[in-house]
């Protein structure tokens, strides 16, 4: 489970926010909601990124394992923030 | 990460073994995956065979679509032609669609898994046979029936995606609508028993040392393309049933005057709509991968970044299903959020296409048959992108909406995206296959023929489409200016179609099925492990895999692993088996006994088809009995599966021994029964996000729902039901020989819990008196559904009981039918209080 939260957790962060923008928006309008959850996926990524950054690799796997985790996370933090932007620049 | 199971990696050290085998081994090899002959073929599952049928058949429907893309084209060459009635050049275009993107795309790429993941993973055979062979004769029996439908006027004509109010009972009273609605869903199924196939398959029957950073792209391609099919296809199941049920029933889901919204139906189908074109990408971009490596002779430029980019594409696919409906009158916020999240996935889509540039730049490529293809399909598939991301831009949407621009658009996509790859990968993978390989002399002409018919017929519906010509249209008036692009259009069309003519010569001349061995080998000199020589029970013996190309690294390999020098040179058990191994580092954990040939597969599959036909023209007993025996028939098929065998451990070579047999998370079986579960919760999640919907869109028809105090109780006994399965499990693994009986009970339960929540329900609402009450009681007849299957289950655990074959060691019927008990409790607890709570 570990490996594979590794490999898709800055997935799952974005899924968190694209899905809990949605629901705002459909259910909930509001710029506030969509600012707090951004950042608080933004906050999610970045400490991602620096766990997998501590996380010390030996092995061939392991390393492969967090170069994508924390490619994923990278990938995940430029989506969170181009995806809040609509509603932060309006 | 030194081992995943406890395994010692240090054993690998062992293998190539040195002592010779004995000859015996290879003869009863032989002899157990033994070739069918005459009638035998309706009955084989071996991948080899189920694989050709399945890319056979799935290749007729692209033949027979394209042939209705021909009708179209000669109807719209000029103005006002009279080769297609209105009307049935509806039906043809709805065809045309719905046959391309559910019989040809998804079944072709799924094929492609049958056929070559047991040969790149160096397994015997996927770990599911039977649902290979039932999910390919429901897809043949069911696509040719709806297929049919065609020559006696009964072919759906709703456009492939069939929005209502269009297609509801008032606007289309037919039963063409309902050979679209029963026929999509069926095939739905057997496109997801696929799937499970594809995941356990390549989650768990890797080589031994096949770690994920080893596992070929296309592997990787399949696994992200099965489990978005995993979520994306519950999604269109739940809507063609709802639609169905609204039709037939008057239930009024989708009928803004009753409380329903039409609109729901646009985000059910396209939450599948979107992943789908990704779903079908995926698996061709994995094909590419693998294809551009060997055709530029040099290592894959970037294998982390295109895995990145697999599973981001899966991703974000999910993310921007509301861009097709920008012109339906979104929520600005929304629209904005699904305007960016379309701009996104062209990164994911372009760190591919740079990659493929970079191996192909740093090598050195020959533009042979595969080379070619792979060449044309990045630049066509590029074109498509590029107008993918301007109608991402809501404002050019807006304007190109529903014209022949996103007929164009949608074409460069799947053609570059999908079908050059494909010819790519029949050029590159047919010598797997075939005695003989294809004519590269006659490849390039098709090749040409194809690339320029391509392009002359699209590309000029851009400038169509900008000139206003709205998609759909059977004919238009002369002097509107798109008579030239349209007569264009129509001979770059027949430019294509002889192209593949030729390419169907070729094959006559050149195909000829080799499944057991003789096939003409490996033509382009690729370095993944397909190439090793082959039989019906694939490689000899099963390598230790080092690297991503094992044949360009260790020359011997073949050699090696023809002389049964790695894992499993002969059958352990005397029985078709194969050996699975751990999700990440593919160490080896037992022995899995795979079944052999049966008809039980097809007789289901036959009567499912039956089944859903006959629901289709409401012959309602005759559905019945096609159900009942369905039902019967794929008991049948289950008692003759997890029969104890002689030996509890085997060698599997070089003195390591396994065990062959596993229960509990560990067995494929219970990876297969969460993946089901999955799809189930999605169908369910889905049926609730549809009663929110409605309760956020049509408040003005909501009635207060049952009190969530009265609902207490069904709740509680839904607990229940989920703790008398979980207490099964335990009581069996501490000996008791009353285990069986709480699970059976909770399987007996839970419709009676079911039944008593529809009659607290029917004292407030009426399914057909508005949306909500719809919603509700669809729910609950979701609910009903899970928890019959659920008594089959307890029905089939009880005779197994009965029979002796639930031991302490061997109890996987067991744990599946805990599982599977256990989740129908959770689901109607969860869909007992939703219900109350929306809108209270």
């Amino acid at each position: 489970m570990k490996s594979w939260l590794i490999l898709l957790g800055g997935f799952i962060v974005w899924t968190v926010h694209f899905f809990g923008l949605y629901l705002i928006a459909e259910f909930a309008p509001s710029a506030t909601l969509v600012i707090a959850l951004t950042i608080l996926c933004i906050i999610a990524d970045l400490w991602l990124l620096r766990w997998l950054r501590a996380m010390a690799c030996s092995e061939a796997f392991a390393q492969w394992r967090r170069s994508v985790g924390m490619a994923g996370a990278v990938l995940s933090l430029l989506a969170v923030l181009w995806q809040g932007l609509p509603v932060m620049l309006a | 990460m030194r081992s995943e199971t406890g395994f010692d990696p240090d054993l690998y050290q062992r293998f190539p073994t040195q002592e010779e085998r004995p000859a015996e081994e290879e003869e009863e090899l032989r002899r157990i995956w033994c070739a069918p002959h005459g009638w035998e073929y309706l009955t084989v599952v071996n991948n080899n065979y189920v694989g050709i049928f399945y890319l056979g058949t799935a290749f007729l429907f692209f033949l027979l679509a394209g042939v209705l893309a021909l009708l179209m084209r000669v109807q719209l060459a000029a103005p006002l032609m009279e080769v297609l009635p209105q009307a049935t050049y509806n039906q043809v275009f709805t065809m045309h669609g719905t046959v391309m993107m559910f019989l040809f795309a998804v079944p072709m790429v799924e094929a492609a898994g049958v056929l070559l993941l047991p040969q790149m993973l160096a397994a015997r055979d996927l770990p599911f046979p039977r649902l290979s062979a039932y999910a390919f004769w429901a897809y043949a029996v069911g696509g040719l029936a709806f297929f049919a439908s065609l020559f006696v006027g009964l072919a759906p004509d709703g456009g492939w995606f069939m929005y209502p109010p269009y297609t509801s009972k008032a606007y289309s009273p037919g039963i063409n609508a309902d050979f679209w609605l029963l026929g999509i869903g069926f095939i739905e199924i057997s496109a997801i028993a696929g799937a499970i196939e594809i995941i356990v398959g390549v989650l768990r029957t890797r080589a031994p040392g096949m770690s994920l950073d080893k596992m070929p792209i296309f592997a990787w391609a399949m696994l992200v393309f099965a489990v978005m099919i995993i979520i994306a296809f519950p999604s269109v199941i739940l809507a063609t049933l709802l639609l169905e049920i609204e039709r037939a029933f008057n239930w009024p889901f989708f009928d803004a005057a009753r409380g329903g919204d039409p609109v729901l139906w646009q985000h059910l189908f396209w939450f599948f709509g979107h992943p789908e074109v990704y779903i079908i990408f995926l698996p061709a971009a994995g094909m590419m991968s693998m294809i551009v490596p060997t055709v530029a002779k040099a290592e894959l430029v970037g294998y982390r970044l295109i895995v990145l980019a697999m599973i981001a594409t899966g991703f974000i696919s999910f993310g921007v299903w509301a861009h097709h409906m920008f012109t339906v009158g979104l929520p600005p916020m929304t629209t904005g959020f699904f305007s960016a999240a379309s701009m996104a996935v062209s990164l994911p889509a372009g760190i591919q296409v740079f990659s493929w540039i970079a191996t192909l730049a740093i090598g050195r490529p020959r533009f042979n048959a595969p080379g070619l293809f792979v060449l044309g399909s990045i630049v066509i598939f590029v074109t498509g992108g590029l107008t993918g991301v301007m109608v991402a831009l809501v404002p050019f949407d807006w304007q190109a909406h529903d014209t022949y621009f996103i007929v164009a658009h949608l074409h460069y996509v799947l053609i570059g995206g999908m079908v050059f790859p494909l010819f790519a990968a029949m050029y590159y993978w047919i010598p797997m296959v075939s005695s003989r390989a294809m004519s590269e002399r006659l490849a390039k002409w098709v090749f040409g023929l194809m690339f320029t018919g391509m392009n002359v017929a699209f590309m000029p519906m851009h400038l169509a489409g900008l000139m206003g010509m709205p998609r759909r249209v059977y004919t238009y008036l002369p002097g509107s200016g798109w008579d030239m692009l349209n007569l264009i259009s129509t001979v770059g069309a027949f430019l294509f179609a002889f192209g593949v003519l030729l390419f169907l010569i070729d094959l006559a001349r050149n195909f000829r099925m080799a499944p057991g061995g003789g096939n003409a080998g490996n033509v382009y000199g690729a370095g993944s492990l397909e190439w090793l020589p082959t039989e019906l029970y694939s490689t000899r013996s099963i390598p230790v895999v080092k690297s991503r190309e094992p044949l360009w690294d260790d020359p011997k390999i073949s050699d090696n692993v023809e002389q049964g020098r790695y894992f499993l040179p002969r059958s352990a058990t005397g029985l078709r088996e194969t050996i699975v191994t751990s999700p990440l580092l593919a160490e080896p954990q037992y022995v899995q006994i795979m079944p052999g040939p049966s008809v039980w597969p097809l007789v289901a599959a036959i009567f499912t088809a039956f089944f859903f036909l006959a629901l289709t023209v409401q012959a309602y007993m005759f559905g019945l009995a096609s159900g009942v025996i369905t039902v019967m028939a794929m008991l049948r098929w289950l008692s003759e599966t997890d029969r104890p065998i002689a030996q509890d451990e085997v060698d599997i070579g070089a003195g390591i021994m396994v065990p062959t047999y596993m229960t509990g998370p560990r067995s494929h079986g219970w990876w297969a029964m969460v993946i089901l579960m999955i799809v189930m919760a999605m169908i369910s999640a889905m049926a609730m996000f549809g009663l929110a919907f409605l309760w956020s869109n049509q408040p003005t028809f909501w009635t207060p729902p049952a009190l969530l105090g009265e609902g207490a109780p069904i709740a509680l006994g839904y607990g229940l039901v989920v703790a008398a399965a979980v207490s099964s499990r335990w009581l069996h693994r501490i000996g008791n020989n009353w285990a069986v009986a709480p699970v059976l009970l909770a399987g007996l339960a839970a419709p009676l819990l079911t039944w008593l929540d529809i009659r607290m329900w029917s004292a407030v609402l009426a399914p057909d008196a508005s949306g909500q009450g719809a919603a509700v009681f669809a729910i609950l007849s979701l609910q009903g559904t899970v928890a019959a299957i659920g008594i089959l289950f307890a029905a089939y655990l009880g005779w197994r009981a009965l029979r002796g074959l639930i031991t302490p060691t061997r109890n996987s019927t067991l744990d599946l039918a805990c599982l599977f008990i256990g989740y129908c409790g959770a689901q109607g607890l969860v869909g007992t209080i939703f219900t109350r709570a929306v809108g209270a």
